[in-house]
């Protein structure tokens, strides 16, 4: 016979100014099979949780169920309660009277009766609970850390220095990422290249460090603590190991008229190539699509050439099987290219460069050696103008969100412009300054007051050509929206940034979810910022939302404190919430009759088969089995059995049925 | 002696099979399930417009399992029932021989490959006398179609001839027979055999082969298939899936993709 324990919580006044919390406490105990019950003004407080675990000591209670707010709040704190008392963890269920009955009713007679219907239900879940023992899986201490920019490298090395493995995994031939192609940083103007290659060297030579570069993640499977990971490496069509990266094939390709991905467009490297001169691993690739010899058969120059003999034009992509036990995705984020804007010219002035685009202008090992020259005809510019909030902002364009690093870098830019070309003038259209962090607004003062930038609030409205100039329109809005003209000779929009190519597949293989611009969700906004829905898998850097690098790399921090703290036990705890397959008596062993369909209706993989054998060990029967270290809970395999063949520990099929009938038969 | 007759019997002959499923003279002009065991029986099997029972439901009930490797006679349904049974990993291949009928001429297909190249050659739809019926159906205004089924449902007794007759209901406990809890009602009254119907044509989604035969074993002619021929034909609009076309296939159901319509919701 059960003896059952209901406590109702009053929670202040959040319950009790709408539910007669005392009068559901008298009803409840009432209820067959309820022992005790009783109603009190905070039960998650010392003397609530002593007054529980009295009750089930004196009471000699077999469950427990509390009526209060959502088990997302307190479940944890009751159960660990009623557990110090000597009751199984899982005998505690809570009936949630907060968030699903006081706040959104008004005090009423129906609101009480709600209250006593959800507490009944929950009497008959409890009269039904099994106790369970929570389910210890080990912890592969590895990491895989996806995407090698600024970000990512500080992710490897963060964990890789608390003394674990970390493999990092970049898809381009080097790591680096955008950080790598900038000129200067906001708001110290210190070279970018200079604070980040000392980064990718350590990361590089770290020994807890493996780096797969050219590499892509294929496929996931598995979970927290123990994710199976199958990582493609592109043929390079360089054996590494040999490769010396003396560099001597890409001086000879004769192929030397491809845009150059790193310098954006604005200056041309060979088929085989290193993307920059600081490139780790210092070793180049060959772009097959572009190749003579891949598209004809015909030239190996480079093959001829090689003192080391390190050209391999038959290399074959390869897959690499990795375990790992946490995952951080660090993949960063792209920017909107000019043709995106059919206002600016659709990207056809050639003198119409984006950020990033100036950025290789300003940097001294880019195409110009760090001189501003304009793309079209190499002169120095001696008006440009600068426009924030290209596309961003702007719901029409379909990015209603702010770019957050453009009021940053255009006054950056406009500052370094001025610092090259001292007769120049920087024009600056913006809609607001948005310069919130240390020293940011100092740096954009400095901009305006100091390097004589002119900032017009104001939007472009269209660019066009005359003469040989830019003509960039637009208004000031300080001036009552007065037009401006300016006659420009180069315009740089700060175009929006944007999730990565390539991020909703990314996100789909690892069941993780993204918003609609598809940047990775967090799992909460504020509290888990690093944290995803999917247990074990966390996020670093600009492939959650725009960031700046201060900001991409204190969350690279933060995520790699949680792969820290996840990895300093050698077992986690998982909830005992699994399905499992009913198994019977012979003949029949199991109601399952192998149809596998719930194989391919698992979200996470976690369904195989098992065969059943006789004593000779022949096969009688072929069914579903369930790995407990993979399943979630959901309950989906549950609804989809036809033959009823799988239950849910915690949740029965029995206990779902009896809540049902419980709140059915409310009087 | 028919093409049909003849290599069943030179199966059973060879060994090959241990019993040839097919269909036989029954009295009063109707055709029955045939069991051949021995090459003399051979001349017992027929085929013509009156075989249409689901033959692919004996390759797994428990008597006529025990008689060993079988070589079914089998109709573009029948062939199908198959093919899903093979998907839903109920058999396999080696398992049986199909004996592929149309009109008077036989394909013998012991592979799945063969199996398969002949469904995909004959082009399985519908039967049309369905589909006019439930275009019939769908032109009735929602009051109309559940005074409809209401009145249908109202006839039923529970005898559970359509489960009998389903190629595809081949577990050995029905969720009408869990009774722990009793989710389904078991009694005969309109609202349980409501819920019955129309919890067996869910588990029917994305999986019904459309023929039919659980409306024709319905001994009080409630036209039951309807409502799973239907929703074969959706999942075939919805998500391009014929069903029991090929042994890899899943279930539309019970799979998702990127690319699924959603067009359905909201």
């Amino acid at each position: 016979m059960a003896r059952i324990g209901v406590f109702v919580c009053h929670c202040g006044e959040n319950i009790s100014s709408t539910v007669d919390c005392e009068r559901v406490a008298q009803q409840a105990g009432r209820l067959p099979g309820v022992a005790f019950s009783a109603d009190y003004k905070y039960m998650c407080s010392d003397p609530g949780q002593s007054m529980i675990k009295e009750a089930i000591a004196e009471h000699r209670l077999t469950g427990v169920v509390v009526s209060a707010c959502s088990p997302r709040m307190h479940e944890p704190t009751f159960r660990k309660a009623c557990a110090e008392a000597g009751l199984n963890h899982y005998l505690c269920e809570m009936a949630n009277i907060r968030e699903q009955c006081s706040w959104v009713h008004p005090k009423d007679e129906a609101t009480t009766q709600k209250a006593f219907d959800l507490v009944r239900t929950q009497v008959e879940k409890v009269r039904n609970d099994n106790p369970l023992e929570p389910i210890r899986v080990p912890v592969n201490k590895t990491a895989v850390v996806v995407g090698g920019g600024v970000a990512g490298i500080q992710v490897a090395l963060d964990v890789a220095a608390g003394g674990h493995k970390v493999i990092l995994v970049e898809r381009d031939p080097s790591i680096g990422g955008h950080m790598s192609q900038l000129s200067e940083t906001f708001p110290t103007l210190d070279c970018s290249q200079c604070i980040l290659t000392p980064r990718m060297v350590e990361a590089a030579q770290h020994p807890n460090i493996t780096l797969m570069t050219y590499s892509e993640l294929e496929s996931m499977d598995g979970f927290i603590g123990n994710f199976n990971l199958r990582i493609r490496r592109k043929a390079r069509s360089v054996d590494e190991k040999l490769c010396t990266g003396c560099g001597l094939c890409t001086t000879k390709c004769p192929n030397k008229k491809i845009p150059s991905e790193f310098e954006q467009g604005l200056a041309f490297r060979t088929a085989i190539y290193t993307p920059f001169p600081q490139a780790v691993p210092n070793k180049p690739v060959i772009d097959r699509d572009n190749c003579t010899w891949f598209k004809t058969g015909k030239c190996g120059v480079c093959g001829k050439l090689c003192p080391t003999g390190a050209i391999n034009y038959q290399q074959q992509d390869e897959i690499v099987e990795v375990k790992a036990g946490a995952i951080v995705l660090a993949t960063g984020f792209e920017v909107k290219k000019t043709d995106f804007f059919p206002e600016y010219g659709y990207g056809r002035y050639r003198d119409v460069i984006t950020g990033l685009q100036f950025e290789r202008l300003a940097s001294a090992s880019g195409p110009t050696r760090g001189e501003i020259r304009r793309p079209s005809d190499g002169r120095v510019p001696e008006k440009v103008v600068f426009v924030a909030c290209a596309g961003s902002r702007d719901p029409a364009k379909g990015i209603p969100y702010c770019s957050k690093i453009c009021c940053m870098y255009t006054a950056k830019h406009a500052m370094l412009y001025k610092h090259k070309v001292h007769e120049g003038t920087p024009y600056v259209f913006y809609m607001d300054i948005r310069a919130a962090g240390k020293n940011y607004d100092e740096f954009t003062r400095r901009a305006i007051e100091e390097d004589g930038a002119k900032y017009i609030r104001g939007r472009v409205s269209n660019i066009y050509e005359k003469n040989g100039k830019l003509v960039v329109r637009g208004a000031d809005t300080l001036l009552g929206g007065k037009p401006v003209e300016i006659e420009a000779d180069m315009v740089v929009l700060a175009t929006a940034a944007v999730s990565c190519d390539g991020s909703e597949e990314l996100a789909q293989k690892l069941h993780v979810s993204y918003d609609s611009y598809k940047f990775f969700a967090e799992a909460h906004p504020k509290l888990k910022p690093v944290e995803t829905n999917t247990a074990g898998i966390y996020l670093a850097g600009a492939c959650q939302a725009p960031k700046d690098i201060p900001e991409s790399v204190a969350a690279a921090s933060g995520a790699a404190a949680k792969v820290i703290g996840l990895f300093a036990n050698d077992t986690l705890t998982r909830e005992p919430v699994v399905a499992r397959v009913n198994r019977t008596a012979p003949p029949i062993f199991s109601t399952c009759m192998g149809c596998g369909l719930c194989i391919s209706i698992c979200p996470y993989q976690a369904i195989d088969t098992e065969e059943i054998t006789d004593r000779s060990g022949k096969v009688v029967k072929t069914i579903a089995r369930i790995n407990p270290g993979l399943c979630q809970g959901c309950g989906t395999c549950v609804s989809f059995c036809r033959s009823k063949s799988i239950d849910l520990e915690g949740y029965s099929n029995k206990q779902v049925y009896q809540e049902v009938v419980a709140m059915l038969n409310s009087d | 002696m028919s093409k049909l007759q003849d290599t069943a019997r030179s199966l059973l002959d060879a060994g090959e099979v241990k019993v040839a499923i097919g269909y036989g003279e029954g009295s009063v002009g109707r055709v029955r399930p045939l069991f051949v065991t021995d090459a003399a029986g051979a001349q017992g099997l027929i085929y013509d417009g009156r075989c249409t029972q689901n033959l692919a439901v004996y390759t797994y009930k428990k008597e006529t399992a025990a008689m060993g490797k079988p070589a079914v006679t089998a109709g573009v349904a029948t062939m199908r029932a198959l093919m899903r049974l093979v998907a839903e990993r109920q058999l396999r291949e080696g398992d049986f021989i199909a004996l592929a009928v149309v009109g008077d001429e036989v394909t013998v297909c012991r592979t799945l490959s063969e199996m398969e190249n002949w469904l995909a050659a004959a082009a399985p739809k519908p039967r049309e006398a369905d589909m006019e019926m439930i275009a019939r159906i769908e032109a009735m205004t929602p009051a109309e179609r559940w005074a409809f089924w209401r009145g249908e449902m109202d006839r039923c007794f529970r005898c559970y001839a359509c489960r009998q007759a389903c190629p595809l209901c081949y577990c050995t406990q029905c969720t009408v027979e869990v009774n722990q809890p009793q989710w389904i009602p078991v009694g005969a009254t309109v609202q349980g055999n409501l819920e019955w119907h129309a919890m067996r044509a869910m588990h029917l989604a994305g999986r019904c082969i459309e023929c039919g035969q659980c409306g024709d074993a319905c001994p009080v002619d409630i036209p039951i298939h309807l409502l799973t021929v239907k929703l074969a034909a959706d999942v075939r609009n919805v998500y391009g899936a014929a069903t029991g076309m090929a042994r890899d296939e899943t279930c539309a159901m019970s799979i998702f993709k990127p690319d699924d319509r959603e067009n359905f919701i909201g």
